[in-house]
């Protein structure tokens, strides 16, 4: 093999510099190139480790504003201090499907995340694993475009709450309802910082998977 | 030395039959088919959600009997969310050819994977909007006084709920292009 005949080489010139220095032989140019790709794969392993630590932190903060979302608008209700004899005027999160939608969305959402934090704590422990990375990327996109669809319909449905519509002579809520619009709307508002981590957190998953 | 080489066999992959590069650029050639199919979806849902017009053939002295795409603020965000992720996906393609060429391009599959990540919220936003209008339009909301329009416009319904159809595919599309990007980034 190539390698062990530069060895034999160094080995026969470097015996001459023994007997002078007494030092040990030099390392062939080969296991010095392999040394320098080590470093070069420390130096990436520990930028990685600092990304899957960033990663770690994201998903938990991630965790609180979807957890704060779904009780948010699950919680969401008002009974007015008036009635007839026929109706009571409350409003709840079922009155509407689409808020129906937004809670269980958003109660998959918590789920998945809370599952995926062993698989960050994986990708922290050892930095050039691929597979946990790639199943985080993929699932991470789904779960972007679950998040997304819910707090988009939602948010449709605020606006129509707090604005009405003229030409469908839909009437806007909101001015009965107060209090039920406010915390559907600060639902909605968490819903979509949750996408905004989600979407950084995939950015950082593709950062980590870059080859060195 | 055992030990950095250990290290390097850690991190590369284990040898498959067909050519690491052979399978990077069957790839970027699906992900480049795919960005194709989802521009005319998103295209073809912008135009069909723009070109909605439906006039009844009675009229009052003081009420419209008319319906078009902007006389919801949702629907003219759905037209103007579709309009640009296609235009975003027609600008992608020369990024996409350039994949195709060069398999081992890595922070330009890195701005790709972003760039589509974010057209991806912007469009299921847009979609699940209309989507959630659209519902109602069906089926109305008793507590809430929305009368369902669907039972007068029905052309127009029909119009909208379809358009729907081909921005949800754009969404599906959008999330294999994501998956294929990552895919090959981490197989160099």
């Amino acid at each position: 093999m190539e390698k062990s005949e530069s060895t034999k080489i160094e080995m026969g010139e470097s015996s001459k510099l023994e007997r002078k220095l007494g030092k040990a032989p030099l390392l062939g140019s080969p296991s010095h190139a392999i040394s320098s790709a080590v470093v070069a794969n420390k130096r990436a392993g520990n930028y990685k480790r600092g990304i899957a630590i960033f990663d770690l932190i994201l998903r938990i903060a991630a965790v609180a504003t979807a957890i704060g979302a779904a009780v948010g608008m699950g919680t969401a209700g008002e009974t007015l201090p008036f009635f007839t004899q026929f109706f009571q005027f409350e409003a709840g999160y079922d009155d509407l499907p689409t808020f129906q939608f937004f809670v269980v969305a958003m109660a998959i959402v918590v789920a998945y995340l809370v599952l995926s934090i062993p698989f960050s704590i994986v990708c922290i422990a050892r930095s050039h694993v691929v597979a946990p990375r790639l199943l985080l990327i993929i699932f991470d996109t789904a779960i972007v475009s679950l998040t997304t669809s819910a707090a988009g319909a939602s948010a449709a449905i605020v606006y129509l709450a707090h604005n009405g519509n003229q030409d469908a002579n839909w009437l806007a809520f909101c001015n009965q309802f107060g209090d039920f619009c406010q915390t559907t709307s600060g639902a909605v508002v968490a819903g979509f910082i949750t996408v905004v981590i989600l979407l950084i957190l995939i950015v950082l998953s593709a950062i980590a998977l870059k080859r060195h | 030395m055992k030990a950095g080489a250990l290290e390097l066999g850690h991190a590369s992959k284990v040898t498959s039959s067909v050519p690491k590069s052979g399978v990077n650029r069957g790839m970027s050639i699906l992900d480049l088919f795919i960005r194709i199919i989802a521009i005319i979806a998103t295209l073809g849902s912008a135009i069909a959600m723009g070109t909605t017009n439906e006039t009844l053939p009675f009229f009052t002295q003081s009420i419209r009997f008319r319906a078009k795409y902007n006389d919801l603020p949702t629907f003219t965000f759905f037209v103007v969310a579709n309009a640009i992720v296609s235009a975003y996906f027609i600008l992608s393609l020369g990024l996409s050819i350039f994949h195709i060429m060069r398999s081992r391009a890595q922070a330009s599959r890195i701005a790709l994977i972003f760039f589509d990540a974010a057209m991806l919220a912007l469009l299921t936003a847009g979609a699940s909007a209309a989507a959630a209008i659209v519902y109602l339009a069906h089926k109305g909301n008793t507590k809430a006084n929305w009368f369902p329009i669907c039972q007068q416009f029905d052309s127009f319904c029909h119009r909208t709920s379809g358009s729907l159809v081909g921005s949800f595919a754009g969404v599906i599309l959008i999330i294999l292009l994501v998956l294929l990007s990552s895919i090959a980034l981490s197989r160099r």
